[in-house]
């Protein structure tokens, strides 16, 4: 029996058109009203963006959302690869030490945060119970995770780094799925472990690490959300981790400002294609 | 730490893809609230006289937090399966009001039989009339307190606070009271000497938001904001009104009988104040509920302290019924019992509210002889009440004056660039308002 | 200069003491069935895998606890192991490039390995734009591009069709013999064994059966195993009391005797009758299938001479033909 291959792919086309083209479309509009949620919206032109860019607030969210996505997604890759090329033998301890580095990511995003809560607590949490003595004999006091803005952006931080469980697993997969023998002939050849991870590994492992890499970038602005809106509350003041994600979410959700909410959602997207654009065409570059 | 938890929690749920159902006449009426879990089980208490009552039965949605019933309420309105009533803040119903979400209730109160305006203090009928029209009803009314810890006060030989206190007191008070590990007094901020020392008692909780200080600016005869009906900016630099912030940011920031931002964060107030960690906490009615599991020490409540007037700052949640409700009478007929003295002297029982409904508030209902004792300062401070303004995107004006106040009160920043700050930033959002 | 001497070599995975020695310059051909240690054998004189008992020296060093780099080897895998990121050049310089060695003699060098192989055509290429013997072509080039002692290769040539493994097989000896060096090839081809080798050894389950000239190997089996797996069809092998043997023989009890194909006598009167079973022809020459009182033999016979399925004939040996085995031992007698 021959099937057309629209067929086939009717379910994913119609929830791709019904879960994203439509709300897409849907958000492109609302960012030229305002809108309530309560009231049917009224068109305003392109006023959100205007007040968008004059907004303090949205500068610096976009500020912070820009500074979280150049450092945590560079990092995150690092952690992640670095993890997977330590465990991806088989060895004795390396089975409980893989579902260590992959089970933070399948902890759910809220109860990550909770648990984060605690760990941040200036006073009674366990991090800076740990580095009270630290941090004493350098004549320092431990950071304030959730007073002072920049420690706090590096708490945001430093949580993100924790969920590159998935991001490992794909590496684990990708660095096992390299042939044996060329590492064998490498080892024959007596290359030093630097070379061997600068000219093979690397290499090998480039298409896997910069596909992650895009995506990561594209998934950096949501995942600095629940941390933010769990942990921080956006604070410390003034806004220090106000992400756009958060920023978005007050907009709408909490000041019923749906319209001025998608004016800066379109911003983000626009953001994120930039991002994307501009690796990919290095990554190309990378190749040649 | 305890409201984030519930938050997330409830945020979880939603995510999990819990639905509100559809509505019908013969559904039983929505009631949409926040609340600890104290709260929430007042209402069920309530919900279930009037059932007994009736044989009608509302249910209860809850949402974890301020911010989330806000979230829940427009999405549901927005997907036009609202509940039939919500419980809301005066400070907040401002924006579903301005965009008329909410039906008026003025007409069923004036047919009513069982219930009439004239039975509940003005002051906070009054917080919920927009346009001249009475839109929500208010379900209790309290102003802003101070909790303090008997048996620390005896304690340490602190003498308790006395009616028209004035602000020396207070800060004398906070000041013998703050205390170190091995009980004596300590500074741990302003002119001390050296590393500031550690407390582990401090006088007084009180959150740097503008509706603390509010009441203490109009205390000193000044003016919070240009206008009560349609304020266009804050007059923070006004004097009265800054000496009134001075005072509260020098709690932390000359005194330290507060406790600092990083102690804030380990520790909400509310739990200091139970922990015998703070002598004095500044709230409303709300902290009564959770305060009379405390086993370990007496407690009780005072008035505000007092500058030049006595004045307090009016806290209010009322009955509020959405425009698209699909059970308006069956949701009134709830209203009226809830709002009638047996609902309210039923509800104030659970200790959560001080009743708006004069007779009740002067029951024993309310004045019950259970802690706190001196249940009457809540009633006293009624006629000086005043509130803040019920504009559309007051939920704005205080987050972001909040932010700014915090960094006045915990990183000293200079009172002229807050007051310029909260100015600027504020201008705009009051400018919308007004649209 | 080089050789490789193993002394009692014992392995994990199925090497059980083996002992052998190759000379400087020669070139010896492991040959054996899938699963008889030839690679591990290779491996681990390479360092690629752990010996648990014996020793291995190279050119009289010992070199058994020593890792790889160290050895002084190289080796052409099965596979080929290019790096496909890599162009031919570079593929072929790795070696030397991880080795710091100066940008000039690599590019020299590189195309000289590249010109002995004849691939210098390729050096800018990728792998994947190259067919499966230019591959092995790279392969060798950066084999040889180092200069090392010893030369190992395994089964590099089971990736090629037949016309160009013959043609290949000729270059590597050509090549051995202008370069030189030990050399150490892994087949399971006896024909690439006994063409290319020096001498041979022939494995089985982990362990050396036989060691010797490609001669040798073909006349002299030292054991059944070697006898029946060196030659095409493999050799007969009947009880010393079968139906079939040379009249002046008279052979004890438990002996084997063994003749090939080409040594069968058809048709002389006198030696027991056989049935024709089957037949197979092969150009020129044809191998009858005989069941001679319920024993196999098989026998050579011109095509133009073949008999029919299901004749009858009378199958015979001579005595200097036959290769006497102890039935026990399997060893030759």
């Amino acid at each position: 029996m021959k099937r057309s291959p629209w067929l086939m792919l009717a379910p994913y086309v119609f929830g791709l058109v019904a879960l994203v083209l439509v709300p897409f479309a849907v958000t492109v509009v609302l960012a030229f009203t305002e809108y309530d949620l309560i009231n049917p919206p009224v068109w305003v032109g392109w006023a959100n963006f205007t007040e968008l860019f004059d907004d303090p607030i949205f500068r610096m969210a976009l500020g912070n959302s820009l500074w979280f996505a150049a450092i945590a997604v560079p990092l995150r890759l690092l952690i992640a690869l670095g993890l997977a090329l330590l465990l991806h033998r088989r060895s004795w301890f390396v089975g409980s030490a893989r579902t260590a580095a992959a089970l933070p990511a399948a902890v759910p995003e809220i109860a990550y945060g909770l648990l984060w809560l605690w760990l941040f607590n200036p006073v009674h949490g366990p991090i800076n119970q740990l580095l009270a003595g630290p941090s004493a004999l350098l004549g320092r006091t431990p950071p304030a995770w959730l007073t002072l803005p920049n420690d706090a952006r590096a708490g945001i931080i430093i949580m993100s780094l924790f969920t590159v469980g998935e991001m490992f697993v794909i590496l684990v997969a990708a660095r096992q799925a390299l042939p044996r023998d060329v590492y064998e002939l490498a080892a024959i050849e007596d290359a030093t472990g630097w070379d061997i991870f600068r000219r093979i590994t690397l290499p090998l492992m480039a298409p896997a690490l910069g596909l992650l890499l895009v995506r990561d970038t594209i998934m950096s602005f949501q995942l600095s959300f629940t941390p933010a809106l769990v942990v921080t509350n956006g604070g410390p003041p003034p806004y220090a981790t106000t992400y756009l994600s958060l920023f978005v979410y007050r907009n709408a959700f909490e000041y019923l400002r749906y319209g001025f909410a998608a004016a800066a959602t379109l911003v983000m997207l626009a953001l994120t294609v930039v991002a994307v654009l501009l690796q990919v065409r290095l990554l190309r570059r990378a190749r040649l | 730490m305890t409201r984030k938890l519930i938050a997330a929690l409830a945020v979880l749920a939603l995510l999990g893809g819990c639905s509100t159902g559809t509505a019908g006449a013969n559904e039983p009426v929505k009631l949409m609230v926040f609340g600890s879990p104290d709260e929430l089980a007042a209402y069920r208490t309530l919900m279930q006289a009037y059932k007994d009552k009736t044989g009608k039965s509302v249910q209860l949605v809850e949402a974890s937090d301020r911010k989330d019933l806000i979230t829940r309420l427009s999405t549901s309105i927005a997907g036009g399966e609202p509940p039939d009533l919500f419980l809301m803040n005066y400070r907040f119903y401002g924006q579903f009001a301005a965009k008329n979400a909410l039906e008026p209730l003025a007409d069923r109160l004036t047919a009513s039989s069982v219930i009439k305006a004239g039975d509940y203090y003005p002051v906070a009928m009054e917080a919920f009339q927009w346009q001249g029209r009475q839109l929500c009803l208010p379900q209790n009314v309290s102003s802003l307190v101070v909790y303090y810890n008997k048996t620390l006060f005896a304690k340490y030989g602190v003498p308790e606070p006395k009616p028209g206190w004035t602000w020396t007191d207070f800060l004398g008070t906070a000041l013998l009271l703050t205390r170190d590990a091995a009980g004596n007094p300590v500074r741990t901020s302003g002119e001390s000497e050296g590393a500031p020392a550690k407390a582990s008692v401090y006088g007084v909780g009180i959150e740097p938001s503008i509706i603390r200080l509010a009441p203490f600016a109009w205390s000193n005869g000044g003016e919070i904001l240009d206008s009560e009906q349609k304020p266009t900016r804050f007059t923070l630099d006004s004097p009265a009104a800054l000496e009134a912030l001075k005072n509260l940011v020098d709690l932390r920031l000359a005194y330290g009988v507060t406790p600092t931002d990083q102690e804030v964060e380990a520790e909400a107030d509310e739990a200091r104040f139970a922990n015998w960690r703070l002598g004095m906490l500044l709230s409303s009615r709300r902290s009564t509920t959770a305060l009379r599991k405390v086993k370990d020490f007496e407690w009780d409540v005072a008035a505000l302290p007092v500058y030049k007037k006595p004045a307090g700052i009016l806290h209010s949640d009322a009955y509020c019924m959405t425009k698209g409700s699909k059970n308006k009478d069956a949701a009134w007929r709830f209203i009226e019992y809830a709002m009638s003295a047996e609902g309210q002297k039923m509800f104030t029982a659970t200790g959560r509210t001080v009743p708006s409904h004069i007779e009740a508030s002067k029951s024993d209902a309310f004045l019950d002889g259970k802690t706190p004792k001196n249940a009457q300062v809540f009633l006293d401070g009624i006629p000086t009440i005043r509130r803040v303004p019920t504009i559309s995107t007051w939920p704005e004006i205080e987050d972001v004056t909040y932010g700014i106040l915090e960094n006045a009160m915990f990183r000293g920043d200079r009172l002229d660039t807050v007051i310029a700050d909260i100015d600027k930033q504020t201008r705009p959002i009051f400018a919308r308002a007004q649209q | 200069m080089a050789g490789i001497t193993l002394t009692d070599v014992h392995a994990a995975h199925g090497v059980n003491g083996v002992s052998l020695s190759v000379g400087e310059d020669e070139l010896l051909t492991v040959l054996g069935p899938s699963g008889a240690g030839k690679t591990t054998l290779l491996r681990l004189i390479a360092g690629l895998a752990p010996v648990t008992r014996g020793t291995i020296h190279i050119g009289g060093r010992d070199v058994t606890a020593l890792r790889p780099g160290l050895r002084n080897v190289s080796m052409v895998f099965q596979s080929y192991a290019l790096f496909p990121h890599l162009s031919v050049a570079d593929n072929i310089a790795f070696g030397l490039i991880v080795k710091d060695v100066p940008r000039a003699v690599i590019r020299e060098r590189v195309a000289a390995a590249a010109a002995s192989v004849g691939c210098e055509q390729l050096l800018a290429r990728k792998p994947s734009q190259l067919s499966g013997g230019e591959r092995q072509r790279v392969a060798l080039a950066r084999a040889l591009v180092r200069e090392p002692d010893v030369f190992l290769l395994d089964e590099p040539m089971s990736n090629l069709d037949i016309e160009l493994r013959v043609e290949t097989r000729a270059e590597i000896k050509a090549l051995h013999q202008r370069a030189g060096g030990t050399m150490v090839h892994v087949t399971h081809d006896q024909t690439e064994a006994l063409v290319l080798g020096d001498r041979v050894a022939v494995m089985r389950d982990g362990a050396i059966e036989q060691i010797g000239s490609p001669e040798e190997i073909w006349r002299q089996p030292a054991t059944t195993f070697v006898a029946r797996f060196v030659g095409s069809p493999a050799m007969n092998l009947l009880p010393g009391d079968g139906p079939v043997r040379p009249r002046d023989l008279f052979p004890e009890p438990g002996w084997l005797i063994g003749f090939r194909a080409e040594a069968v006598l058809l048709g002389h009167t006198g030696d027991p009758l056989g049935t024709v079973t089957r037949v197979d022809v092969v150009g020129e020459d044809s191998y009858v299938y005989l069941s001679v009182s319920g024993s196999p033999v098989v026998a050579r016979v011109r095509t133009s001479e073949k008999p029919r399925i299901g004749a009858a004939i009378r199958v015979g040996v001579r005595r200097e033909d036959v290769h006497l085995f102890d039935a026990a031992t399997g060893r030759r007698t």
